[in-house]
């Protein structure tokens, strides 16, 4: 099921192969029912490459309570279009497009005000996140039911809600590779450096080194960092920030102390700028770690809570906190850190939209191509032995990518 | 169902904290999280039903993660908590069927007034909840359709109308659960935008039946009137509703809550 470019085969009749979750740790590739045009703003694309992200973890080991058994995975993709609703204008079939992982509706206070993940009209299931954010959040593909209940891009076709605001062509200099990372990571790393303003001769400091981590390493060296540093543990992947994103890197089991090495490296100052990208739990949500921590009392995961409190330490009095990970309730959150340093705190979940445009002119330029991503690719059929090398990093693997 | 049960027990435990009581501020971690786990349950469980009834058990879980996380024990004194944290999270349910929501539309209010007294976007807004048609210019015919063939049917009529700034409509004399409700638009600033407040409120006469009939419906105008709001402002703003209709899965195909 390779070619559906229009008319025939896509008015949701027929079926279609998708990587499906259906329980902790059981991931399947089913036969389920293509998409079709359900609203006028409606696209159905047929995926042409997706990828994994390091958030979806928490999926598979089963700690977010509103995924159902059978939920389609996956919010990173690029796809060609295949047919489009009667109220779309700018999107037509046979392009070939990157989409955000947050659905925005252009139309509302918080999609005009580019905070696109904000959004109050793409989240169907809204009234499941009010009693614990006392919001909503834009609605997101294969990303619980809290977060919209979209299916994902694991699959070889996907619907796409307000294709004019979320669809943009992918310039022919491009592979589908490289625009697949201004899906999410890219657009989530480039956030996270923007937050900190980067002035000449600036220190940023990126804890995590996967795809959003290297991503924000490399938008700050961009943006005119003097000195990018990457702190993490899996060798592959500092040797990535040493090779592609501009950074030095502090493997944090190989020194005494990491905030002594960022003293020395900054003359004692810390750095202008710290950016918390562990764990990438980017779309990580306050159900999740409420959950986790209903069930686990504190959690897993404080490593993770760990290194946000030692960014906040090293941060320089007067700096910028920029939090990409998530700790949606973390109560043992040290705030006097941040009173007595006045240090800055700025974080969403990515404004895609904002952004994307930017990001495929730099990567047409060449400034900054971001598929050294991309260290494995894989049949969508291989999708639950790539989880699986995925949540182990084995092999130095930083993203897969799949080819449905 | 044992799920009806948790939600029935929910439903006391709302009860006992709008009570007064002099319970501890903190409840004890292994409360939190039984209500955490239970809470994430309900969610579960909210999100597999496709009704009001399924909106209403996820709000419910949602509610109860909530409270797991403030540590807010059932009894629910205040000493602690400001006055702003004593209002119950927006979607959480109460025992009183009165209830009043606000939403703030980036379209002026004379604009709104008209969309909301259109019937086809007004039929839009409420098809999560009720059957609503227009059977006269100021009438209309309101039908819930609830679980094990119960139901819920009335007529209603509008009483006051104030063009641009507010309406106000009433169930006739003979309705089975009497109510009402209101909707008032408020332009703010440069009149780009409009706060719409909407108050609804269900009168049950107290009778078995009726007490019986709303208790199966599942009637909780929190959740519907919060929605409706939602929708209509996305009818408005964008033209279309969020929706997971066709939505593909390996359950199939559609997820409509
Ligand atoms: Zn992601
Ligand atoms: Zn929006």
């Amino acid at each position: 099921m390779s070619d559906a470019t229009s008319g025939t085969g896509t008015e949701g009749i027929g079926e279609m192969r998708a990587l499906c979750w259906h329980g902790t740790n059981d991931l399947r590739v089913d036969s389920v029912p293509r998409p079709s045009l359900v609203n006028p703003n409606d696209a159905v694309l047929r995926v042409t490459a997706s990828t994994a992200c390091g958030s979806d973890l928490h999926i598979v080991d089963g700690y977010l309570p509103t995924m159902r058994e059978g939920d389609v995975l996956g919010h990173e993709f690029v796809g060609e279009v295949a047919e489009t609703g009667e109220g779309v204008e700018g999107v037509e079939a046979g392009e070939r497009v990157v989409v955000p992982s947050f659905i925005g509706c252009g139309a509302c206070a918080y999609c005009q005000d580019d905070l696109w993940s904000l959004c109050d009209n793409t989240n169907p299931n809204a009234e499941m996140q009010e009693p614990i954010l006392g919001d909503s959040t834009a609605g997101i593909y294969g990303y619980t039911h809290a977060f919209g209940g979209y299916a994902g891009s694991h699959a070889e076709y996907i619907r796409v809600p307000h294709a004019d605001e979320n669809c943009f062509q992918v310039p022919d200099e491009l592979d589908d590779t490289q625009a697949l990372f201004v899906s999410d990571a890219w657009p989530t790393g480039y956030m996270g450096a923007d937050f900190c303003d980067i002035e000449d001769g600036d220190t940023v400091a990126v804890w995590g080194c996967g795809g959003v981590g290297l991503m924000a390493q490399h938008s700050a060296d961009l943006m005119g960092a003097e000195q990018v540093i990457g702190i993490d543990r899996f060798p592959a992947r500092l040797h990535a920030a040493r090779e592609h994103a501009g950074a030095e890197t502090i493997d944090y089991t190989e020194v005494d102390s990491v905030l002594d090495r960022l003293d020395a490296l900054t003359g004692g100052r810390g750095p202008d700028a710290c950016i918390d990208a562990v764990g990438m739990e980017a779309h990580g949500t306050g159900v999740a770690h409420a959950y986790d921590r209903a069930k686990q009392q504190f959690g897993l995961h404080t490593d993770r809570g760990e290194a946000l409190r030692q960014a906040m330490v090293a941060c320089r009095k007067g700096g910028t906190l920029s939090i990409l990970g998530v700790y949606g309730l973390m109560d043992k959150f040290p705030l006097g850190i941040l009173m007595n340093k006045g240090i800055t705190v700025r974080t969403a979940q990515q404004h895609g939209q904002r952004y994307v445009p930017e990001l495929l002119d730099y990567a047409v330029e060449g400034e900054l191509d971001p598929s050294y991503l991309a260290t494995h690719e894989f049949s969508l059929e291989d999708g639950p032995e790539a989880y699986r090398m995925f949540r182990e990093k084995e092999d130095g693997m930083i993203r897969p990518v799949f080819r449905p | 169902m044992t799920s009806q049960h948790t939600q029935r027990g929910e439903r006391e435990s709302s009860k006992e904290r709008s009570g007064r009581s002099t319970g501890r501020t903190d409840s004890g971690r292994g409360r939190r999280v039984a209500a955490g786990v239970a809470g994430g349950a309900l969610l579960l469980y909210g999100v597999a039903r496709r009704s009001v009834r399924g909106v209403a058990a996820a709000v419910a879980g949602g509610w109860l993660l909530n409270r797991a996380i403030r540590g807010r024990s059932s009894g629910g004194g205040s000493a602690g908590w400001t006055a702003a944290e004593e209002r119950p999270a927006k979607g959480a349910p109460r025992d009183s069927l009165d209830v009043q929501r606000s939403m703030t539309v980036e379209r002026p209010a004379a604009e709104l007034y008209d969309r909301w007294r259109d019937p086809e976007t007004h039929e839009q807004m409420w098809a999560h909840f009720a059957e609503v048609d227009q059977i006269g210019e100021d009438r209309q015919h309101w039908a819930i359709a609830g679980p094990r063939g119960i139901s819920l049917e009335w007529d209603a009529e509008v009483v006051a109308a104030d063009p641009g700034e507010f309406l106000r409509w009433k169930s006739l004399p003979g309705a089975q659960v009497p109510n009402e409700g209101s909707v008032r638009f408020l332009e703010r600033g440069d009149g780009e935008e409009t706060e719409v407040t909407l108050h609804l409120r269900f009168d049950p006469p107290g009778g078995r039946v009726a007490t019986t009939v709303i208790d199966r419906l599942d009637l909780l105008p929190d959740a519907a009137a919060g929605k409706a709001l939602r929708r209509f402002k996305s009818l408005v703003e964008t033209g279309e509703t969020p929706t997971l209709e066709g939505n593909p899965s390996a359950r199939g195909q559609g997820d409509l809550l």
